[in-house]
């Protein structure tokens, strides 16, 4: 095509290569420029740092280019690329096998570092940068050399192949592929730049305060990326996988939900060390489990030991991340032992009843819920190498262990919002929880009203109410103070996400506790009913290209709109994907699916409704979480992180 | 407003949390479909040919099989949902359970996270009263001249609101 044919393949390998050379020579000159002190070498180091990213973003358009003119000459096009395959589809088929995605982390990695070297251009002589930088570069090399070895998107495929399946029929089906990976993997990377800085901190022995702040907004950004990744991704179940819910406690969905634990710790407890100097070495371990926990989870998840509906065929990268979670968490814990009376925390907790009590309560129920998805998730690992035997740990068994975690955290949400630092009275907090716990006995009046059952989810109702007027409390004394700046910064835009946590919460309390749902067969021009809806199959749609073949059955729903729960025939893989329909309110969603074969002549079909309530509220809150982490960002009225916890408020001041 | 917010009216309220949750736990949630019951049974066995899934999300062959046989046992009415697990892991064995069973080397899934969570609390009040013991000084008189001061100004900061 145009004369390139072909010219992908070698373009994009001799990108990787350059960047790999950058990253090598910038980590070398940010290493040996800090270490001798030499500025000369460090102004070296953003050449290197743009020629990496340069090099990453060729390689990257490189695949597109391969992808888009179906370059059939490489390895990688064959297996997920197709003539058939629609031009967005296309465009995203690079990232949908383990290649591709490892190229849009490498991508994205290098992009942060450019810009940590461009942010930091005029304190790159700063040693605690230099050595930041440094190892934001080595992570690089790292994932360069797995894209020119085990992972190698680039690689020759096989003579004479003139097209190919196409990415997996699951990921050719709806728009939130374009957004779900790179959101998620914007999670992931970010959470390398706040672990280099504590490196940084590590090495140059600045285990401070100075380092946290210097990170905290890209902590809170990634955590941010990870949370929406998360969203999308159960949103993206729910419109695609027909089964009708968001989270299967799949490994690969773990694997984004560990670190996202592990990280919504950090960013809660390190308040305490900023506002207080404690918790230095809990703070470090936490951002180390995070950053090592994402590199876990893509070994037990591409590597091919877990099986896993995401996970991606068997290969040799193993080894390669295994090997790298290991250096890093040895290299961690030596840093950590090295600096260990450096990191000695020169305050105490006066209370347990005080916010950094809570903090660390909170702390201590996001661990362990961290360890028991962890533990589920390898468990039928550690069951095969001891006795040789086949185990599967499945929903039930996360279900039964999330439930009394979900709500011990909930009921801190309703308590450390209103507690002071340093400590609270029993008086003080009789106070300041009245109003919200008769909003925790309000919504639990009335969803007994209504009709509701079950203790658990009663109690999330209830601790939903009570958190969720311990947290508008919040903000309307912060409103009230301060108008609409009552919103931003960390304790109010905290709040915000609080809000859409507890929507989360009280939605899949609701939609997981009380879902119905009916097979009926349906015959065209007659009524069916089920839980107070009707459904009328009204006809059937066709729709055919050389990709596929869509049938469609036509449902009115409710004697309104006509909704088309369909059958997808993939020609090139002879698959059959469901395709659900769904009818949302703010009350309950309608989600019909059809059950395979659809016999257009018989004028019958089987379908199989669920009446699930109360799940818009779930993307409601899944919104709300982004909108309070913009809002955090923001700097609030506060005090310098860096001034005595006594020190007092500047008048007017915007830190 | 000082006795609206007293000990009495915390008990009261509490009460009321007890009594609607007696309510609400106590009485009958309604019938199940009979396809409520496929879905609650099916969320428990594991599809296996697939990697991972349940019978309930997958929708391959196999557990289409297993969800035609599930359905049979709920149509017959003459089993619980527990035998009708129980029948299924006896066909295809244990390793069609997604809920490991709480004997031998299995049970270790169910007591680490309970060994941890007491280690982690036992840790945590092990901390406090180390802390406690440290902090038993007396404020000094500069300390509580600064607090009077703080106290007297702009009490805008939100962070101990």
């Amino acid at each position: 095509m145009l004369g390139v044919e072909g010219l992908a393949g070698p373009l994009g390998r001799a990108a990787l290569f350059v960047g790999l050379i950058g990253a090598f020579f910038g980590m070398i000159a940010a290493v040996t420029g800090t270490r001798n002190e030499d500025e000369k070498v460090l102004r070296l180091v953003p050449r290197f740092a743009t020629l990496s990213c340069v090099a990453a973003i060729s390689a990257f358009a490189a695949m597109e280019w391969a992808m888009i003119t179906r370059d059939f000459s490489l390895a990688y096009v064959q297996k997920v690329g197709s003539k058939s395959t629609p031009a967005l589809y296309n465009f995203t088929a690079v990232w949908s096998a383990l290649e591709g995605s490892i190229l849009l982390w490498l991508l994205i990695l290098t992009c942060l570092t450019s810009g940590i070297v461009f942010k930091y251009r005029t304190r790159i002589t700063d040693p605690m940068v230099g050595w930041a930088v440094a190892a934001m570069f080595f992570v690089g090399i790292f994932f360069f050399i797995l894209t020119l070895g085990p992972a190698n998107p680039f690689a020759v495929g096989a003579a004479g192949v003139l097209d190919g399946p196409g990415p997996n029929p699951l990921l050719q089906n709806h728009i939130l592929v374009v957004f779900h990976p790179p959101i998620l993997y914007l999670g992931y990377v970010g959470m390398t730049v706040p672990f280099a800085f504590a490196i940084g901190a590590l090495i140059t022995g600045r285990v401070g305060e100075g380092w946290l702040v210097e990170t905290r907004r890209w902590a809170l950004f990634s955590w941010g990326f990870l949370t929406l990744g998360i969203i999308l991704g159960s949103w993206w179940s729910y419109e695609v996988l027909g089964w009708s819910g968001v989270w299967a406690w799949d490994p690969v969905e773990n694997a984004s939900f560990i670190p996202w634990l592990t990280g919504t710790a950090y960013i809660h407890s390190v308040l305490v060390q900023e506002r207080r100097g404690m918790l230095r070495v809990w703070n470090l371990s936490l951002l180390v489990s995070t950053f090592s926990l994402t590199i876990l989870g893509t070994f037990l998840t591409r590597s091919g030991v877990l099986n896993s509906v995401h996970a991606f065929s068997d290969s040799n990268i193993g080894p390669y991340l295994l090997s790298f979670f290991a250096i890093i968490v040895v290299v961690s814990v030596v840093l950590i032992g090295w600096r260990g009376q450096k990191l000695h925390s020169p305050g105490t907790i006066d209370s347990p009843l005080s916010r950094e009590g809570a903090f660390l309560a909170n702390n201590v129920i996001f661990s362990v819920f961290a360890f028991v998805v962890l533990l589920g998730t390898v468990f039928p690992l550690i069951i095969e190498a001891l006795q040789n035997r086949q185990l599967v740990v499945g929903e039930p068994f996360f279900d039964k262990l999330a439930v009394p975690v979900g709500l011990t955290l909930l009921f801190l949400m309703c308590i450390a919002p209103v507690l002071p630092w340093r400590k609270a009275s029993g008086e003080l907090l009789a106070n300041r929880l009245f109003w919200p716990a008769w909003g925790g006995i309000g919504a639990l009046a009335l969803s007994v009203g209504i009709g509701a059952t079950g203790f658990a989810p009663l109690l999330t109702f209830a601790l939903g109410g009570f958190a969720g007027g311990a947290a508008l409390r919040q903000l309307v004394l912060a409103t009230r103070r301060q108008g609409l700046r009552g919103f931003v910064g960390r304790a109010n835009g905290g709040m915000v996400v609080h809000i859409g946590v507890i929507l989360i919460a009280v939605a899949l309390a609701a939609s997981n506790s009380y879902t119905h749902s009916q097979e009926m067969l349906l015959k065209q021009g007659v009524v069916a009913t089920f839980n107070g809806h009707t459904f009328e199959l009204t006809g059937f749609t066709t729709e055919s290209d050389a990709r596929r073949t869509v049938v469609a059955a036509v449902v009115r729903v409710d004697g309104g709109k006509s909704y088309t729960p369909a059958i997808t025939k993939f020609k090139s893989m002879g698959t059959n994907i469901g395709t659900p329909s769904v009818k949302s309110s703010f009350v309950n969603d309608i989600y019909l699916t059809v059950e395979p074969p659809i016999k257009v002549s018989s004028k019958t079909v089987k379908i199989k409704v669920f009446i699930k309530p109360m799940v818009m509220w779930l993307w409601i809150g899944g919104g709300l979480m982004g909108v309070g982490t913009l809002l955090s960002a923001f700097p609030g009225r506060r005090r310098k992180p860096t001034d005595a916890t006594s020190a007092p408020v500047p008048t007017g001041a915007v830190s | 407003m000082k006795y609206l917010k007293s000990w009495p009216v915390w008990m009261l309220m509490g009460l009321i949390v007890v009594a609607l949750l007696t309510v609400g736990t106590t009485r009958d949630n309604g019938p199940l479909t009979q396809s409520d019951r496929i879905d609650s049974i099916t969320k428990h066995i594991a599809c296996p040919t697939c990697d991972g899934e349940s019978v309930y999300v997958s929708r391959a062959s196999a557990a289409e099989a297993i969800r035609n046989q599930v359905a049979r046992d709920v149509s017959a009415g003459t089993m619980t949902d527990d035998e009708i697990i129980g029948s299924i892991a006896n066909t295809f064995k244990a390793k069609v359970l997604l809920v490991p069973r709480a004997t031998g080397v299995d049970s270790l899934v169910w007591i680490l996270p309970i060994a941890v969570l007491v280690c982690s609390i036992a840790g945590l009040w092990a901390a406090f009263r180390r802390w406690r013991r440290e902090n038993n000084g007396e404020a000094s008189s500069d300390d509580v001249a600064l607090v009077e001061k703080l106290l007297a100004e702009d009490p805008t900061d939100e962070d101990n609101v």
